[in-house]
């Protein structure tokens, strides 16, 4: 208080003042502030970055545009757009006559057009008097009569003229224009010559950065007309969570990835570039456009949000990805985001929460080989899947299981399958990373036995039909290559093939000769499937007694040595007594559980641990086990995966595994006991999911099917819903996958679904499809309901000269059913066609069909019925019963627009006939003609197939 | 050496070291309230500070958006309460001296005009304030989370950051004593204060040696049972609400062993060695009793002959009673019936009871941590508890 201050002042005014100024100054500042954070926005600088890229694109086609434009053609249009402005002077004097015409009927019409509209309302205000005056029975009614018969007969008059002079102006101006007609023609031509020049060069313009660019982005005015703006599309049919409320999707990716829908950015740099599947994805005529789609509903991340790189979540693609991304974004993890982006390969996950109800997904390659290896390495059996609950147990049933294998066998078999055959499905549950130990190894042998005890007390007896006799090996070797097993079965001796096909739905076979008991069980099997176990999918082949025997003894001769010496160490009753006594004492104290298990004899203690260990390892959720039916599998319930918060997966001491769900989940399937890593826990706590050996391939696909697996809310309106149509297509497939139909024959329904044809992969028939088994492309279309029924009830082969068998299935009549009508609904067909009537023929039409037949040689391939030959081609006497009249003619018109491969000729290539003489050389004639003669020889008796 | 810290950050030793340096502060006042102890300590905490600072844990939990308020009421608590004791050294030194307070000086009494002293420098607070809330907006984004989800709770679950002394204090209480009671007394305590408070010293002028009683009674309060329990919920609960040391990682899997046992279980079960009374009033009878006995302390403070033992401890020349402020505090007590001469025993009442309820809390702490006691009370069946 040094200084003296006024009276009544406790401050200096002078130093508030300055106070203020500072303070002024800051808060103006602080506003400037707010402006330039709202105005510099990372995604500006894309898109100034894209238009660039833009002009460079532009740029590139201009120079191919100014290829094609040279200077020599511009003069010639020049001179004659000169030549025809000399016409037009030329003829000055008829132009300006036809003016002056031109100007007096303008002046007729008008006058004669005002006249019109007057008479018109005449006629409708005395037509409206007069009606209500005679109805009224008015006295004046007679005159308002003639009144109203004078206006329609003046009206009509004025009418008639107003047409003579609209054909005289038409006249006149046709005239007119026909005095300038060779310039207009000459500047027409020069324009389209140049126009896409122009057109180009108008496109560059907006990619300029000009003054009015500038002024239209500039500071605070932006908010007017900008060009350098959030770009973004509002999906009403799918939603997003936001705090409770369901609120239309908006993504705002298009903001940075400015060409993500446009054709020709395929070889730029992100976030430039088109869509790599524009056809299926994003584009406007694919079936997700952007705007009905969007982004993020694929692809995962926060769509909406557009603050910087990290603000939507973009996941980097591996480690190295990462560092760049953090050198060039600050990339970070994103925080508190539930569903991050996939990463590039995983986002075919999506598919899935959309396309329901569905074995194979159209389009979907990844995910498709996701869903085939969780189908082939059975993970359905003991964790649920919702929408699985069709598909039958992975694995067969054991309830004749001592009929078929050894104790044994068994027993060295499931402690390790893969050291009897590699290939196998079954995987490995011992001897892994957290049971290795010798006191655990101790107890898994127990345990083993005991279950072996217990599967084979339950077993049913069995005796096999047949009895085998040695055949021969060689030529059972070869039968199993040609009557098609390799569809199911990969085969010792067919390594190559094998390994090509990748089947699955039977075993690998190989030490077959070890592992079968008796032959004559082997020979029963392959000759009737069903008299061993009614509900298995291996088909009858129709093999010979001679056929069967000659493969028994092949598959016999298939031995493993080094397995077959394995001796399995037996039970050991203190070790089986101590984990007995650990299930009882779950609930009771250790003495009750001590006393309960001395009540029990030898045997029950064995069988009781069997039991109980079925039910700890699950094996009952892939295999039926007698007494363990209805009972819930094992494994936790997949059906929401994809969303799991990823704090609930448990990664243990695994520092190493990516912290994401696929990264669990990927870890997870190629180590599944990794988790127990560094982890104190009792015997019983073990971590149990076995190891399936998968390959990181393998493991990648199955995470991506299961990262697909979300809990998301998807409005109806927004996912696929499947029509009548598909859906019962779809349950024919499910039939189709059920018995392994696409094993062998290629399905194909539709631009993007295509499935299944895997033995065609064979080395044998990589020179010519059409000696495999036949694709079933608009198989619905192509085949007749019953006959299809029939033929699957009753196998009949249609093409004598391919060696593979279409095999007897097992089909009860509703998966039959099922199967002919997911075709047919598949083509879109009704279930039956009228094929009965007699076919009316024109006259001579028969004759020149019969010739027109002949001259296309159409039975030197079909030759059953018409010549000795041998037949290359299916029986035409059969046609009418087994195909529709009018797949039989779009066949004929263009068998390659159906079967690109089909060695039938294309008679009518470009829809031209290639025989001119036959009915004036009409296409439609000639196709008519030749379906009504094949429909025709189909009334005849059938001739023998040879 | 961040061992240590993390160890002794443990509200079970934080709180005591926070007691002791509280009360060391409030004796040593004047030395705490001298611009050399104020630039020492501030140097040494700006030096602290950024040696902490160093560490990545707990620069994660200072930088994350949330906690940004945290770090600021530290800063200017820290510096408030520093100048309230600076203030109030130096008045009562002059006090001791027998002259005025500085603010009852003639130039300091003389009134001066509202504008421009008060309405243009409170212009400059909300200009100042508007500012700084522009800059902190656009330097730090919302720390908003992702769409709620009642499947999948964040963890920790935090309140806002003012209420977590209240959420630290659920560790402690039923959320109904935590979330309903105490903080229900805590405004009604603040309200009665002018009612309560009727010592006319102090009034417009900075002072301790004149109103001891309640300066460190509301400090406490304030500083050590409100503002550091704000500190321990955010700096040093993670996931679970488990405590988590300065520098520690929060690991979401740390597990603590804690079991908790009720009164009435260590009295029947350990102590009488049988079963818990099926009569709940008989089961809960022990803790009934102590709380009755508790609550009972105002009421026996005022007795004579009590009194008379409390003045000859209070008077006591005992070195270690006199070091340890126990003879002082008899003393205190002591006073008590001069104290209810000065005010009633209305004012008396309310004012001991809510002071007594206010020390359940650190009473109730000490208890959980020395006995693992879960409550003292137990009466679940009613939702009862304490």
């Amino acid at each position: 208080m040094s200084k003296k201050l006024e009276p009544g002042m406790a401050y200096d005014m002078k130093k508030l003042n300055k106070v203020f100024a500072f303070l002024s100054i800051l808060f103006l500042a602080v506003t400037f502030w707010v402006f330039l954070d709202d105005f510099v926005r990372p995604w500006k600088a894309v898109q100034i970055q894209g238009l660039k890229v833009k002009q460079a694109k532009i740029d590139k086609d201009l120079a191919i545009e100014a290829k094609k434009i040279d200077d020599k053609k511009i003069a010639e249009f020049d001179a004659k757009i000169e030549e025809g402005e000399k016409l037009h002077a030329s003829r000055s004097e008829v132009i300006e006559k036809l003016n002056e015409d031109l100007n007096k009927l303008d002046l007729l019409m008008k006058a004669e057009t005002i006249k019109n509209g007057q008479l018109n309302s005449n006629v409708s205000a005395t037509n409206f008097n007069w009606e209500l005056a005679h109805s009224h029975h008015s006295k004046n009614e007679p005159d308002l009569f003639k009144l109203l018969k004078k206006y329609k007969k003046e009206f009509a008059e004025s009418k008639d003229r107003m047409k003579g002079l609209t054909t005289q102006i038409k006249t006149a101006k046709k005239d007119l224009l026909a005095t300038k007609s060779e310039l207009t023609k000459a500047l027409r031509e020069k324009a389209e010559f140049i126009g896409a020049r122009k057109l180009l060069l108008q496109a560059r313009k907006t990619t300029e950065i000009d003054p009015i660019f500038v002024i239209r982005n500039a500071p605070m005015g932006d908010f007017l007309d900008p060009t350098l703006k959030v770009r973004q599309v509002v999906l009403n049919d799918i939603t997003d969570d936001r705090y409770f409320q369901h609120v239309p999707k908006v993504d705002r990716c298009m903001t940075c990835h400015l060409n993500i829908d446009k054709k020709g950015y395929e070889d730029v740099a992100q976030p430039y570039a088109t869509h790599s599947k524009l056809d299926l994805m994003v584009g406007a005529k694919s079936p997700h456009p952007m705007k009905q789609t969007g982004c993020t509903s694929c692809h995962g991340g926060e769509g909406h949000r557009v603050l910087d790189f990290n603000a939507p979540a973009h996941t980097p693609q591996n480690a190295e990805q990462k560092k760049e991304w953090v050198e060039k974004y600050h990339y970070h993890p994103p925080h508190k985001v539930p569903q991050v982006q996939f990463k590039v390969g995983y986002v075919e996950a999506s598919c899935i929460k959309c396309h329901k109800g569905v074995e194979r997904i159209p389009g979907g390659t990844v995910v498709n080989e996701g869903i085939r290896n969780l189908e082939k390495f059975g993970c359905y059996g003991c964790h649920k899947i919702e929408g699985w609950e069709h598909k039958r147990k992975p694995g067969p049933s054991l309830e004749k299981i001592a009929s078929k294998v050894s104790k044994e066998f068994f027993k060295n078999w499931v402690w390790s399958p893969k050291a009897f055959n590699k290939h196998s499905n079954m995987p490995s549950f011992f001897s892994q990373a957290n049971n290795s130990k010798p006191e655990h190894m101790k107890k898994n042998i127990t345990e083993v036995n005991a279950i072996a005890d217990f599967v084979f007390s339950k077993s049913e007896g069995y005796r096999p039909f047949s009895k085998f006799s040695p055949g021969n090996k060689a030529r059972g070797k070869k039968l199993i290559e040609q009557v098609g097993c390799m569809g199911c079965h990969g085969v010792e001796g067919f390594e190559q093939d094998s390994k090509k096909i990748n089947a699955f739905a039977g075993p690998y076979l190989t030490g077959t000769g070890s592992k079968i008991k008796s032959a004559d069980w082997l020979v029963s099997w392959l000759k009737k499937p069903t008299h061993f176990q009614e509900d298995t999918i291996m088909p009858s082949m129709r093999l010979t007694d001679r056929e069967a025997n000659d493969i028994a003894t092949y598959l016999l001769s298939l031995k493993n040595k080094k397995f077959e010496d394995l001796k399995f160490e037996p039970l050991d009753d203190k070790v089986r007594d101590d984990l007995l006594v650990e299930y009882f004492s779950a609930f009771d104290t250790l003495e009750v559980a001590r006393a309960k298990l001395a009540k029990m004899d030898d045997v029950a203690r064995t069988h009781e641990l069997g039991k109980r260990s079925v039910g700890k390892y699950g094996c009952f959720s892939c295999h039926n086990i007698d007494g363990f039916e209805g009972r819930a599998p094992i494994g936790p319930e997949l059906s929401g995966v994809g969303s799991k918060p990823l704090t609930q997966f448990g990664f243990g001491h695994e520092y190493d595994v990516e912290h994401s769900r696929g990264g669990w989940i990927k870890a997870h399937l190629q180590a599944p006991r990794r988790w127990d890593n560094g982890i104190d826990k009792p015997f019983k706590d073990l971590l149990r999911m076995p190891n399936f050996n998968m390959t990181e391939k393998q493991a990648d696909s199955i995470t991506v099917a299961l990262l697909g697996m979300v809990t998301d809310y998807i409005p109806l309106r927004g996912v696929k819903s499947l029509d009548h149509h598909e859906k019962v297509y779809a349950e024919g497939m499910k039939v189709a996958n059920k018995f392994n139909c696409v094993g062998c024959h290629k399905v194909k329904n539709g631009q993007w679904d295509e499935t299944g044809g895997d033995l065609l992969k064979k080395e044998e028939y990589a020179d010519d499809l059409n000696m495999g088994p036949p694709w079933l492309v608009d198989q619905g279309h192509r085949v007749q309901a019953d006959w299809f029924h029939n033929f699957l009830k009753n196998v009949t082969p249609i093409r004598p000269w391919i060696q593979v068998r279409m095999p007897s299935f097992n089909l009860s009549n509703e998966e039959i059913n099922a199967l002919v009508m997911g075709f047919q609904a598949g083509a879109k067909q009704q279930t039956f066609v009228d094929n009965h009537a007699k076919i009316e023929w024109t006259p001579g039409e028969k004759n020149e069909a019969k010739r027109l037949f002949d001259a296309l040689a159409c039975a030197s391939c079909h030759t059953t019925g018409f010549n000795k030959d041998e037949a290359q081609a299916p029986n035409l006497y059969l046609a009418k019963r087994r195909l529709r009249p009018s797949w039989i003619k779009k066949w004929i018109m263009n068998p390659q627009s159906i079967l690109p491969h089909t060695s039938m000729s294309n008679f009518f290539e470009d829809g031209e006939p290639s025989e001119e003489d036959y009915f004036d050389g009409s296409v439609e004639k000639q196709v008519e003609a030749l379906t009504k003669y094949v429909l025709e020889i189909g009334d005849i008796e059938l001739p023998k197939a040879k | 050496m961040k061992e240590l810290i993390n160890y002794l950050a443990d509200p079970i030793r934080s709180f005591p070291i926070t007691c002791v340096l509280y009360f060391l502060m409030m004796k040593y006042y004047k030395v705490v309230g001298t611009k050399k102890f104020a630039w020492i300590a501030g140097t040494l905490f700006f030096i602290t500070a950024g040696m902490f600072a160093m560490d990545p844990n707990f620069w994660l939990i200072i930088t994350w958006p949330d906690n940004i308020p945290i770090s600021i009421l530290i800063l200017s608590v820290g510096f408030l309460t520093w100048f309230t004791l600076y203030k109030c050294a130096e008045n009562d030194k002059r006090i001791e001296a027998g002259e005025c307070p500085i603010e009852a000086l003639p130039e300091n009494r003389e009134k001066v005009w509202a504008w421009p002293n008060l309405v243009y420098t409170e212009l400059f607070a909300i200009i100042a304030g508007t500012a700084f809330l522009i800059a902190w907006g656009i330097l730090f984004d919302a720390p908003l989370e992702e769409p709620a989800n009642p499947t999948w709770a964040p963890n920790p679950a935090k309140a806002p950051w003012y209420f977590l002394g209240l959420q630290e204090m659920l560790v402690y209480f039923d959320p109904w004593m935590a979330g309903v009671v105490l903080p229900g007394l805590i405004l009604v305590g603040l309200i009665a204060i002018p009612y309560i408070d009727t010592n006319p010293k102090g009034n417009g002028y900075y002072t301790f040696t004149e109103r001891k009683m309640a300066v460190s009674m509301f400090m406490f309060g304030w500083l050590v049972l409100w503002l550091y329990l704000i500190i321990v919920g955010t700096f040093l609960r993670g996931p679970n609400w488990t405590f988590y040391g300065p520098f520690e990682f929060w690991d979401f899997h740390k597990v603590v062993a804690e079991y908790n046992v009720n009164l009435s279980e260590f009295f029947w079960v350990f102590g009488l060695k049988q079963a818990l009374p099926g009569n709940l009033i008989i089961r809960e009878l022990p803790g009934i009793i102590l709380t009755i006995l508790y609550m009972g302390i105002p009421v026996a403070l005022t007795f004579n002959s009590l009194n008379a033992i409390f003045q000859s401890i209070g008077e006591s020349k005992n070195k270690f009673l006199n070091i340890t402020m126990i003879a002082p505090a008899f003393k205190c007590l002591a006073g008590i019936p001069a104290f209810i001469e000065k005010t009633g025993y209305i004012r008396y009442y309310i004012y001991v009871y809510l002071a007594v309820i206010m020390a359940m809390l650190p009473v109730k702490m000490v208890l959980r941590w020395l006995f693992s006691l879960k409550y003292i009370i137990a009466l679940p069946e009613w939702e009862l508890n304490l």
